[in-house]
């Protein structure tokens, strides 16, 4: 287990190494150059050149690739936006735990949403229920969020000359003012994401509920609770965990949009903010810590597997 | 006859009065927050960024020397009357060169530090204009400026190189010469720092939540006695078009822009599901042009620039996108500015129809002549990303070229790039977009006319033209300037530089109770609000 830890520590090591060469790389290549934004009619500084130096942008690629990945490997600085001057970490910490509460809620209650109703689905199998659960899972799967979103926020303001659109007020001021904000988005998001968690869970349920020890506990005289809740539950979340974790990245992707019609200042702002300002260094660290966690969440999701299936070893 | 005339005088004033009682002027309620949804400014340093929504934003906080009248004090929206704000009178020498600013004595800042409430004077003028002309993005407005003096503690001297007639129009513009205190430069290193903005306008800069909302606070010891109504005003940062005017719909704001602006199509809708709501159309400074390399193939030639111009079905236009409220006879001067604008009527029609004429089979015939007789293919850059109704007007503008044999391949670009090369006329062959909405109309006619300026995105170079705008911005005498003007404008009509599409209206909106918020297009905000009331 430790050995397997520390392997998948160790391979994190080059994917993280790639992803920062990607997004360097990728910055560069993006249409528009961001100095010359910067000084036409922004004044930042009196000469493009000028500007260039004041950058950095004037040394070769290499030197500035260096330069950034050493900073944030050895000094743990992760630069500053060349739009506000400001430290990138700073402004990423502030935002975070934004989007940080906007994804766990997402999980939890697309989970919840998609473990029942996929359980009552493959539980009932082509019965009544399985038919309205197939139906709302292919329809979550359809709708895109964004489009339910502003559906939510316009429909009501319309029809009832109400919308679910709050200032934003952080989780430590007050806790139940800050769920009120966040469970619309939360659930426009979950339930959308609900929708292939649904779909996985009822087929390895089914699969689970065909396996011979499942019949076993029948014929020992279980009840069904009993069979499919302690019995087969357990096995068949494996797919869904690992659906759950390959789902991480969509749920920091679809902050952007989901934070913009909320208006949550989250991390989603912030990137996309910067993306269109072609701030590099932004862009480049708000991607590598994401990508960081991603990785991490996922070593975490495999050594859960550990937990739901004892056969498996590491 | 005596008593008869006196007899028929009295008649008159009394049929007047009983006519038409004065309305009894509805007298201003004070208190309330007003709120408003919108993006979030990049910056909240005037100097740094050249952004309307950053000086929207601090508009609220600062004065200028002088300004632009608002509420009950303008005419209408493109109103340019320069009025007193921080100097309460000033004069120009005979020649133009020299202007003498006195300013009002007892002014202070606002009471925060580091400038804790001290009294605004000379020295803060100077040390913001010279700021001004170092940083900001709109210096080259002030390139005319040789200097700025302090003459003594309540008078500015500025001196200015040759005479500028539009000089007093750049500093009653709000987005140029906001009057900083240095002591907040000096503590906090700029004015982007919330706790840096501090001036001597309406409004105090309360709080700011970043990404949130930000705060505004009456200013009791504001210069104008009785000024603003309001105890205060929230910007709540609202990213989302659709969700701004949701949270109008929803009583959540009171303005779902930052000048109440909705689109035409919004507007309308808008009063079908809350009929409740005031919304005013206005015809807001602004152009929809095509423009070309007018220094390459095939575009160099007058007829081919000609020929797209009578391709455009102005009238098809303006009833197809704008349901018939656009200005169809856009121009050189924009139709808002009418203080400047020649009608197309008092042109030359041999010539006016070059500009806003529509004939297709002139123009077709003008191509083939240019020796294009089976019509041509050329690219037009654009951003899509404008407002409504813009990516219909880039489809509409290929549309109108095609049934000419102008072939337009549509070139959508990102943002970043336009605006670094195809807004400052650095392109192939043709593109499309807004122009900026200045103020002051040297910026319409030499800044996009005149070699090498940065608005010249056609590359207009004619020795002829330049020669009149250069006479114009030199000329001191309205009178005479305005002939000027109207000569320039006769001279483009057929000259087909830049080819104008109908100018589309643009909607203010507010719940009924929002009292006195009049549109200026003047950009500053924070004077708009101050005559605001809300009437609960």
């Amino acid at each position: 287990m430790k050995q397997y830890v520390l392997r998948r520590v160790a391979l994190a090591v080059p994917t993280l190494f790639l992803v920062s060469v990607i997004v360097f790389a990728m910055m560069r290549l993006m249409p528009g150059d961001v100095a010359t934004r910067m000084v036409e009619g922004h004044a930042y500084a009196p000469t493009l050149d000028a500007l260039r130096k004041d950058l950095g942008l004037d040394r070769p690629v290499y030197v500035q690739y260096l330069e950034w990945i050493g900073g944030i490997v050895l000094k743990g600085d992760f630069g500053r936006s060349y739009w506000t001057r400001q430290p990138i970490l700073e402004e990423f910490v502030r935002r975070f735990p934004v989007t940080l509460e906007l994804a766990a809620l997402t999980i939890l209650i697309s989970v919840v949403i998609g473990v029942v109703v996929g359980i009552v689905s493959a539980v009932r199998q082509d019965t009544a229920s399985d038919y309205v659960g197939r139906v709302f899972a292919i329809l979550a799967l359809s709708v895109p969020y964004f489009g339910l979103a502003v559906l939510v926020v316009v429909l009501p303001s319309i029809y009832f000359k109400w919308t679910p659109v709050w200032t934003y007020v952080p989780f430590t001021t007050n806790p139940l003012e800050n769920l009120k904000i966040m469970i619309v988005p939360a659930l426009v998001f979950g339930v959308t994401r609900a929708g292939p968690i649904m779909r996985i869970m009822r087929s390895a349920l089914l699969d689970v509920l065909r396996q011979e020890y499942i019949r076993t506990a029948w014929s020992k005289g279980l009840g069904e609770r009993t069979i499919v809740l302690r019995h087969a539950l357990k096995n068949a979340m494996i797919p869904v965990i690992s659906l759950i974790g390959l789902q991480t990245p969509l749920y920091i992707g679809g902050s952007v949009i989901i934070e913009a019609i909320f208006r949550l200042p989250g991390v989603g702002l912030f990137f996309f903010d910067a993306l269109t300002k072609l701030d590099y260094p932004v862009v480049q660290s708000v991607n590598l810590i994401i990508a960081a966690m991603v990785v991490g969440l996922n070593l975490l999701i495999d050594l859960s597997y550990a937990f739901l299936d004892p056969r498996i070893r590491y | 006859m005596a008593r008869r005339v006196v007899l028929a005088a009295f008649v008159a004033l009394l049929a007047v009065l009983i006519a038409a009682p004065p309305a009894p002027a509805q007298q201003p309620k004070r208190g309330g927050i007003l709120r408003m949804a919108e993006r979030e400014a990049p910056n909240l340093d005037p100097h740094l960024s050249v952004s309307f929504l950053t000086h929207s934003y601090v508009s609220l906080v600062y004065s200028q020397l002088v300004r632009f009248p608002n509420g009950p004090e303008q005419k209408h929206p493109a109103d340019f009357a320069i009025l007193p704000d921080l100097a309460e009178k000033w004069t120009t020498s005979k020649d133009g060169t020299v202007y003498t600013f006195h300013l009002r004595k007892g002014v202070r800042f606002h009471n925060k530090p580091p400038v804790n409430g001290r009294e605004a004077t000379a020295e803060d003028v100077k040390y913001s204009l010279d700021r001004f002309m170092a940083k900001s993005g709109f210096r080259a407005r002030f390139e005319p400026v040789q200097s700025v003096e302090v003459v003594d503690r309540y008078t500015v001297r500025i001196t200015l190189k040759e005479p500028f007639a539009p000089f007093l129009n750049h500093m009653a513009n709000p987005t140029f010469t906001a009057i900083l205190p240095r002591e907040a430069e000096e503590r906090f290193k700029d004015f982007n720092h919330p706790d840096a903005v501090i001036g001597t306008g309406p409004f105090v800069l309360k709080s700011y939540e970043k990404g949130v909302k930000v705060t505004f606070e009456k200013n009791p010891n504001y210069f104008m006695k009785g000024l603003p109504y309001l105890d205060g005003v929230v910007i709540e940062i609202t990213p989302d078009a659709a969700a701004r005017l949701a949270v109008l719909r929803a009583g959540k704001a009171e303005l779902p822009h930052i000048w109440g602006w909705v689109s035409p199509e919004e507007g309308k809708a808008l009063k079908k599901t809350n009929p409740e709501m005031v919304v005013t159309p206005y015809l807001v400074i602004g152009q929809g042009i095509i423009y070309f390399r007018t220094d390459q193939p095939p575009f160099n030639d007058v007829r081919v620039r000609r020929a797209v111009s009578l391709a455009i079905d102005r009238k098809g236009w303006n009833d197809a996108l704008l349901f018939g409220e656009g200005c169809i006879e856009s121009g050189p001067v924009p139709c808002a500015m009418k203080e400047w604008k020649l009608e197309a009527a008092k042109m030359d029609p041999a010539k006016a129809k070059y500009l806003v004429g529509y004939d297709p089979a002139e123009a077709k015939r003008l191509l083939a002549e240019a020796g294009h007789p089976k019509g041509l293919t050329t690219p037009m850059f654009h951003w899509p990303g404008y407002v409504v109704p813009w990516r219909s007007y880039y489809e509409l503008a290929a549309d109108n070229l095609g049934k000419i044999g102008i072939n337009v391949e549509l070139k959508p670009e990102e943002y970043g790039k336009y605006i670094s090369t195809t807004y400052l006329g650095k392109f192939e062959k043709m593109a499309m977009g807004p122009s900026t909405p200045f103020t002051e109309v040297d910026d319409f006619l030499y800044g996009t006319h005149f070699p090498e300026q940065p608005n010249n995105r056609s590359s207009v170079a004619d020795a002829e033209l330049s020669k009149m705008l250069v006479a114009q911005r030199r000329e001191m005498d309205p009178k005479k300037r305005k002939e000027i003007i109207d000569n320039i404008q006769r001279y483009l009509a057929d000259k087909a530089y830049y080819v104008y599409v109908p100018q589309w209206p643009q909607y203010v909106s507010h719940p009924p109770y929002v009292k006195g918020f009049q549109h200026h297009d003047g950009y500053g905000l924070g004077l708009r609000l101050m005559y605001t009331w809300l009437d609960k």
